[in-house]
């Protein structure tokens, strides 16, 4: 019998080697750049942008336009680390030569993607935090302390769900030739689809329909509703929504690895991709 | 032939050769277009979204900017990335060590870069108009084209500049990615330079695209409020920043190569 290794082994061994070999952009200076100046220049931005599409609306309009947008981008640079750096995984693995002792490893594929995802969240979750002490600085957007416990609730399951929308896309992508594209469209579509710049109800009722399946609308909205002191009840149903969304996600991804894995054992053909 | 005419026409021949090859690689997997495609499309849909019903010509201004971060992704980033790609390849010292000047071999991947930049700038005209619904109005057509065309190589100039200062570098794809959302708030490319604060203007004029860009407006956009100087002296600061930092990209070039020949270290970054 093969001795299997532990779980926790595999989740730890996983957590520290994969920004190191299989995760996209993982050098400290692409993360301290993601982490502190991307928030930032992205903000200004689109406040811009704001302004000069609201240049006729009175200032108390034109501020909250400004917020409105401020604390979007905020959270909606998340993207970078935890959607287009966790896609590149399968690339990786399949560019280095790794994909075929992975697939006859005995590792836990939970571990593993779990383990995999823990430095992305790490990061997705500085990330968020540091543009939204942004938006409170530069764009006056007010976060009271009371609200902090639930917008760090918010903060967490968001960072959680979006690592495991990356994981998930990583896993499409393990039947494509290169995950760059997915990891492309999916880095800037929540700009357009999940509430960043302009509500969801200003667009056509189907982009209204596939924004919702965006782990990052749910995010946004329960971030947005913690900001706003909204109370626990209806803060809980958008927790709920968010913690599905990461859950139906990482599922899914793991899901696809093991259908992938069939086929590749069964076919022999690995590296036909 | 004396020396100097068998280096021209080095020049002109890995100027070619790169260019042929550049469209090889691009006619061999054409679909690296669309990752550099999809930004610039999503933005010029969501500006159009925040500029609805804020005046006719805020199309224009969707475009303009659209177009603007179709032609980074294309001409200034592919151009600044071509080192780098060099680098990974391995092909950047055998490069440098050959009796033709690098600068032409960067030349023919910029001016691939400049047509590719241009076809991304029309896929970008075209989902924009289609998701508005209609054309922007424009009161010279002919002198939007030109002047888009001219927007270009301004980029393309501060893109042979920064391949030039990537040889020194690993942080090429750093710079790049991170300065990104800096460049397009610095150029304006989808507002103009005069809402930043008035600190950061003497900056943007250092950069070649600041200048186009508000000629473009000036000519595209009636009642347009950019620099207070106008139209003309736009096109001037342009043609003159595009010339200086062509002149800078020549110099840093020689002395990069010169540099690294001399010292050896190219491997060393």
């Amino acid at each position: 019998m093969v001795p299997r290794t532990s779980f926790l082994r595999t989740f730890w061994t996983n957590a520290v080697f994969a920004p190191r070999t299989s995760l996209g952009f993982m050098r400290i200076d692409f993360v301290l750049g993601t982490v502190f100046v991307i928030p930032l220049t992205q903000m200004v931005f689109f406040a811009f942008v704001v302004r000069l599409g609201d240049a006729g609306a009175s200032a108390s309009a034109l501020a909250s336009a400004v917020q409105f947008t401020a604390i979007g981008n905020a959270v909606a640079t998340v993207t970078y680390s935890s959607v287009f750096s966790v896609c590149q995984t399968t690339d990786s693995e399949k560019f280095q030569g790794t994909m075929e002792h992975l697939l006859v490893s005995p590792a836990s594929r939970l571990a593993m993607y779990f383990g995999r995802g823990l430095i992305p969240i790490l990061i997705s979750l500085a990330t968020v935090t540091v543009g939204l002490t942004y938006a409170a600085v530069f764009f006056g957007v007010s976060i009271p302390a009371s609200s902090i416990p639930s917008l760090a609730v918010s903060v967490v399951l968001t960072a959680f769900a979006m690592v495991g929308f990356g994981l998930l896309l990583g896993g499409v992508a393990l039947y494509l030739r290169t995950s760059i594209i997915l990891g492309n469209i999916f880095l800037f579509v929540g700009l357009l689809l999940s509430g960043v710049n302009f509500p969801l109800s200003q667009l056509p009722l189907p982009l209204q329909y596939a924004g919702y399946g965006l782990p990052l609308t749910w995010g946004l909205a329960a971030i947005r509703a913690a900001i706003s002191g909204e109370p626990l009840g209806s803060l809980a149903v958008l927790w709920g929504a968010v913690a599905l969304a990461g859950a139906l996600s990482f599922a899914a991804a793991i899901s696809l690895w093991e259908v992938f894995e069939r086929r590749a054992l069964s076919t022999g053909s690995i590296a036909r991709f | 032939m004396n020396a100097e005419v068998r280096y021209a026409y080095s020049g002109r021949r890995s100027t070619f050769a790169s260019l042929r090859l550049a469209v090889l690689l691009f006619l061999a997997d054409p679909q690296w277009l669309i990752p550099s495609m999809i930004a610039p499309v999503i933005f010029g849909i969501v500006s159009f979204e925040l500029f609805r019903g804020y005046g006719t010509y805020y199309l224009t201004y969707a475009i303009l900017g659209a177009g603007m971060m179709s032609m980074w992704g294309q001409t200034l980033y592919g151009s600044g990335w071509a080192t780098s790609q060099d680098r990974n390849f391995g092909t950047l010292e055998p490069t440098i060590q050959a009796p033709t000047a690098y600068v032409y071999v960067v030349l023919g991947r910029v001016l691939w870069n400049v047509v590719s930049g241009l076809i991304g700038g029309a896929i970008v005209y075209a989902v924009v108009v289609a998701v508005a619904g209609s054309p922007p109005a424009l009161p010279d057509p002919l002198a939007f084209v030109v002047l888009f065309v001219f927007v270009m190589l301004t980029l393309a100039a501060v893109g042979v500049v920064f391949a030039a200062f990537y040889v020194y570098t690993r942080y090429a794809g750093f710079i790049q990615n991170i300065g990104e959302f800096a460049f397009y708030v610095g150029t304006g490319c989808m507002f103009p330079v005069i809402l930043l604060p008035f600190w950061t203007n003497p900056i943007a004029l250092f950069f070649p695209p600041t200048w186009a860009l508000d000629a473009l407006r000036y000519a595209s956009i009636p009642g347009y409020v950019g620099f207070s100087w106008g139209f003309w002296p736009d096109v001037l600061g342009a043609v003159v920043t595009t010339t200086a930092y062509l002149v800078l990209a020549g110099s840093v070039f020689h002395r990069v190569e010169r540099h690294v020949l001399e010292a050896g270290n190219l491997s060393d970054y």
